[in-house]
């Protein structure tokens, strides 16, 4: 599929809707009338373009918000539930467990260890580019060439 | 001094390694876990197999600014050289995956832009010279 480029502003937008407004009170469809697409080639088109349907992708920035918040370590796992738009702590609970691989409580207490500094977070919990390499024992390269000299020592 | 690995930032790495293999047609070379994440990487069939590309997480939020900036200004992250670009374009495009820019000479090169569906914009190039 070949997009034209005003449909590919507006999905940008769209996507930027979406970010902005994670407690669903403004609807796909009324986002997709904002950014003058027909709610069925909306779906269709963003998910094509950016890997998942507006509602995933409302779903993963809740959960990325709440990550951070839980992170910071000044708010309860419920407030934060709040806070990102969902109104039930189980199904937020579950969803950040799938995504994250562990439960909001356990991330938050995980979290605490290691942020000594508010809003300075260690790279164990928010990677960068190429920074997972550090992170890796020495066994996990096939040969140690391969592996960054400071894992040999 | 060489060039031997190069990286990507991605939304997800499974869907990632989906996109780079089934898709683009690369090869996974490792993929070891990382914490909550992974050293993943991936090589060209047609390339040397020591030339790696690792598709990481974007899970920094500095990254995530980074990456939504450079995509939403149409800015490719990464370049990959193929031998018949129409070929390829018709080929992906057939198979769903989305294009901003269709086959278009560039001076020395023909370029097409598509989205990896993981945040980035991706360039493919032919050199036409």
């Amino acid at each position: 599929m070949l997009l034209a480029g005003y449909t590919f502003r507006n999905l940008c937008r769209a996507r930027e809707l979406l970010a902005e407004s994670p407690d669903e009170h403004l609807s796909v469809k009324y986002i997709a009338r904002e950014v003058a697409i027909s709610p069925y080639h909306f779906i269709r088109q963003f998910e094509a373009v950016f890997g998942m349907t507006p509602h995933q992708f409302r779903i993963q920035s809740r959960l990325d918000r709440a990550k951070l918040l839980l992170a910071m370590g000044e708010r309860s796992v419920t407030d934060v539930c709040m806070e990102v738009g969902f109104s039930s702590l189980g199904s937020f609970s579950d969803l950040f467990t799938r995504r994250f691989g562990s439960s909001p409580s356990a991330y938050k207490r995980h979290a605490r260890t290691m942020v000594q500094v508010p809003g300075n977070f260690p790279q164990e919990l928010f990677p960068g580019c190429l920074s997972l390499m550090g992170a890796l024992p020495a066994s996990a390269f096939r040969n140690f060439q391969e592996a960054r000299p400071s894992l040999l020592r | 001094m060489r060039i031997k690995l190069t990286s990507l930032m991605v939304d997800d790495q499974d869907k990632a390694l989906k996109f780079y293999t089934d898709l683009l047609g690369f090869r996974k070379k490792h993929e070891f876990p990382a914490g909550a994440y992974k050293w993943l990487t991936v090589i060209s069939p047609e390339g040397p197999e020591d030339i790696e590309l690792s598709l990481e997480p974007n899970a920094n939020p500095a990254a995530k600014t980074f990456q939504k900036a450079m995509f939403d200004q149409k800015i490719p992250l990464a370049a990959f050289e193929v031998g018949d670009i129409e070929k390829e374009y018709a080929r992906l495009a057939a198979a769903g995956v989305v294009f901003t820019t269709k086959p278009t000479r560039m001076g020395p090169v023909t370029i097409a832009v598509l989205s990896d569906t993981c945040g980035n914009l991706i360039q493919l190039y032919q050199p036409t010279m």
